[in-house]
């Protein structure tokens, strides 16, 4: 049994015991890193597709907080821990390229999580150009096979 | 592996659940589901459309997955709100979408149709107060 697989277990376990295991912290840092690399990832349908169902390729936006919503076709979305076969859940990039495919997606300023099955969002942007981009990841936020991904859209909030 | 992966992750939940006095069906104050598309009053000529079904304040799990403040999509076309907490029929009226699915490709015959959405929890039940949409009325020329 490849170890990746144990360490992915204590992982997702630890994950979700940690608002009950005070000082578990530590450990969870540990064994994230090594579970980081899978040998293989939850395949997804060739027909299944992510978009960006607002704001469009090119929109102008007079407000600096606005609303995205996130489009699935033969595909659904189930929240993060749950493995159920051509389910996901949403990531939104934010002004960055897309992350590596073979591991967990990053969770920061540029990588949002919906890990609760959220199927839109509101985010607040600075006045400038920006770009957005779409990709689901499976239960463990690592990106399917072949991977989610919405087209990369720009938009210019003023 | 993976069942002992499965167990050591249910026994996690489990911990969270009970510690949790949030019910599965409980969702977010305001939590409300609406359709993205069509627009109330669309004229679809052929009658075949992608409906696009959005949800604010809660997220999508399929069904038989108890979370809380999520759901599943219920597409109820041409008919009534069905009755609160009991499983939401399933039949032509009463479109289930347990998979998760945000979108449907629906076929309607010429006429005037009303579609509506109502979120169901893990065991089909709609949430008390339930989670619905608008009901839009949509036009299929002849």
């Amino acid at each position: 049994m490849p170890r990746t697989n144990w360490l992915t277990c204590i992982t997702l376990g630890a994950a979700l015991s940690l608002p009950l295991l005070a000082g578990a912290q530590a450990q969870v840092k540990e064994a994230a890193a090594p579970a980081a690399t899978r040998a293989t990832r939850t395949p997804a349908p060739a027909d299944a597709h992510v978009y960006i169902g607002w704001p469009n390729d090119g929109e102008v936006l007079h407000t600096r907080r606005f609303k995205v919503w996130f489009g699935t076709r033969n595909f659904g979305v189930a929240p993060a821990g749950v493995t159920k076969a051509n389910t996901g859940h949403h990531h939104l990039l934010i002004d960055t390229a897309l992350p590596p495919l073979d591991e967990p997606i990053p969770n920061d300023k540029h990588h949002l999580h919906f890990g609760a099955g959220q199927t839109e969002t509101y985010i607040e942007l600075p006045p400038g150009t920006h770009t957005l981009q779409l990709i689901m990841g499976d239960a463990d936020h690592v990106p399917h096979d072949p991977p989610l991904i919405s087209k990369k859209i720009t938009i210019h909030v003023q | 592996m993976k069942r002992i992966c499965f167990i050591a992750a249910a026994s996690a939940l489990i911990a969270l659940a009970a510690n949790s006095t949030t019910t599965s069906a409980a969702l977010n104050e305001g939590a409300h589901a609406y359709i993205i598309w069509p627009r109330d009053g669309a004229v679809i000529p052929g009658g075949k459309f992608w409906l696009r079904m959005g949800l604010s304040g809660a997220g999508i799990a399929p069904a038989g997955i108890d979370r809380p403040n999520t759901g599943h999509h219920h597409v109820i076309i041409d008919s009534d709100l069905p009755p609160p907490g009991e499983p939401i029929p399933n039949d032509k009226k009463h479109l289930h979408f347990g998979a998760g699915q945000t979108e449907a490709h629906i076929e309607l015959p010429p006429g005037r149709h009303t579609i509506q959405l109502i979120l169901g929890d893990a065991d089909h039940i709609p949430q008390n107060p339930p989670i619905i949409s608008k009901k839009i009325t949509v036009i299929v020329p002849q």
